[in-house]
């Protein structure tokens, strides 16, 4: 066997073993859907969130857009005072409740994928939610380099209030998804979000 | 050129298996769903025919001529398909899905490279540069697509697209062969084509049987129905549709604190 033989049947066991092990990756995952497929089991992949935190945390970001002073980062919220940033960590969970919300965008996803199932038009929803995790995963990433920098106090209130509010706007779209497509458990859904 | 009686069989089997397939695909009005597809198939039983005829009453020279100009069009034809699993695929509602589209883009490059460095590090044991030419032509098209089908899958899968219709026999069937080949045909360059012709015909006949199995599987999977998606009543179409966008519009408020 020549030299370029050798080379090249270790550089065609390298594809096909990144082939394979992608196979078995997809095939498992697809039997994990298919298996946890019903809502119970989605449901119970999420972990719990404290949705009344999460909407103060909102109710201040728009209560800053509201004043229409856009510039200024923490604008006085119309119903009250805006949140500090230690309240805003406390109520957000700190960096492992962000991780918990990267970690309930899969489930969400698969929440609509449900949905889409039946009714192929939910789609364009699975879709919106897709590109919402992925941005919630940005402000994660970075929250994560700036925790390694040691700026993480400072980085926190920026992106996490952001990371929130896309993540309760994705909580509130798999909701109105469920109640509109009338697709059974709507009220276990609204419990566990 | 005689044949021997196991080519025979298999060329018959293989010319059979086709038609059968161009008639569910005709009958059970596939063809009009999977355009390419369907061309790739009766490309398939005009191939076997063209190059039967030459092999029988043309010479050597002609034969290799026929072959590589039916080989060039099953690759484009084969490529199309691609692009047509894609079309269906990571499109349902009529248009590209916005968060595969990148994906796409992507898988094809790498499959495109991958595919090409392994088929020009590929030393295929033949004197003639024009049998090296039809080997790594073959060895280029099945990692092409081995690679383009199985990316396609794991993309639909991840995305959450629907993967349990007609276009999916058709890439698994595809995805399935393209890879044994790619297996059988690498074999083949290791073994060298002098010191083992046996095992060289063994392995391709035993490409040739999967190709049947293949086939087998298409004819079976394309003649049943594929499970009806339900459809939404007007009314809560056009209420997810509000929904969407109003939940477009709070989110970018949010997010940019000023209306859109």
């Amino acid at each position: 066997m020549t030299e370029q033989t050798t080379v090249f049947l270790i550089a065609v066991s390298l594809m096909f073993s990144i082939l394979l092990t992608t196979g078995a990756v997809y095939l498992r995952r697809a039997n994990k859907l298919s298996r946890e497929g019903s809502l119970d089991a989605l449901l119970a992949r999420l972990v719990l969130v404290d949705r009344h935190k999460l909407a103060q945390i909102v109710a201040d970001l728009e209560g800053a857009s509201e004043t229409e002073d856009f510039d200024e980062p923490y604008a006085r919220h119309p119903a009250g005072d805006p949140l500090e940033p230690w309240q805003l960590w406390e109520l957000a969970g700190g960096i492992e409740g962000l991780e918990a919300m990267a970690a309930n965008c899969e489930v969400l996803i698969d929440l609509a994928c449900y949905v889409q199932e039946w009714y192929p038009e939910a789609l364009p929803v699975a879709e919106e939610l897709r590109l919402n995790a992925r941005e919630i995963q940005w402000h994660l990433g970075r929250l994560r380099g700036a925790q390694s920098r040691g700026h993480l106090q400072s980085a926190f209130p920026e992106y996490a209030q952001r990371a929130v509010a896309t993540y309760y706007g994705m909580t509130q779209h798999v909701l109105a998804l469920y109640e509109a497509s009338g697709v059974p458990g709507w009220t276990r859904l609204q419990a566990a979000l | 050129m005689p044949l021997s009686g196991l080519n025979n069989l298999f060329w018959a089997a293989g010319v059979l298996g086709h038609i059968a397939l161009l008639i569910v695909l005709f009958v059970r009005r596939r063809a009009v769903r999977f355009p390419f597809f369907t061309a790739l198939i009766f490309s398939n039983v005009l191939r076997s025919l063209i190059l039967y005829l030459v092999r029988l009453y043309g010479s050597d020279r002609a034969y290799l001529v026929a072959y590589l100009l039916c080989e060039g069009v099953d690759i484009l034809l084969q490529v199309s398909v691609v692009y047509e699993v894609a079309f269906n695929t990571l499109r349902p509602l009529g248009r590209w899905a916005r968060d595969v589209r990148h994906s796409m883009f992507l898988l094809v490059g790498v499959s495109l490279l991958v595919a090409s460095a392994l088929t020009w590090m590929a030393a295929p044991d033949r004197p003639i540069w024009e049998f090296q030419l039809v080997i790594k032509a073959g060895f280029f098209s099945s990692t092409l697509m081995s690679e383009l089908f199985l990316g396609m899958a794991v993309l639909s899968v991840t995305s959450g697209l629907p993967w349990r219709t007609h276009v999916a026999r058709i890439a698994h069937g595809l995805g399935v062969y393209s890879l044994l080949d790619v297996a059988i045909e690498t074999a083949k360059t290791a073994l060298g084509a002098v010191q083992h012709q046996e095992l060289q015909d063994a392995l391709t006949y035993g490409r040739k049987a999967v190709y049947l199995v293949v086939l087998v599987y298409w004819i079976v999977t394309l003649w049943r129905d594929a499970p009806q998606p339900r459809e939404l009543s007007e009314q809560v179409r056009e209420q997810l549709r509000s929904i969407q966008a109003r939940l477009a519009y709070d989110l970018f408020t949010l997010r940019n604190g000023r209306k859109p």
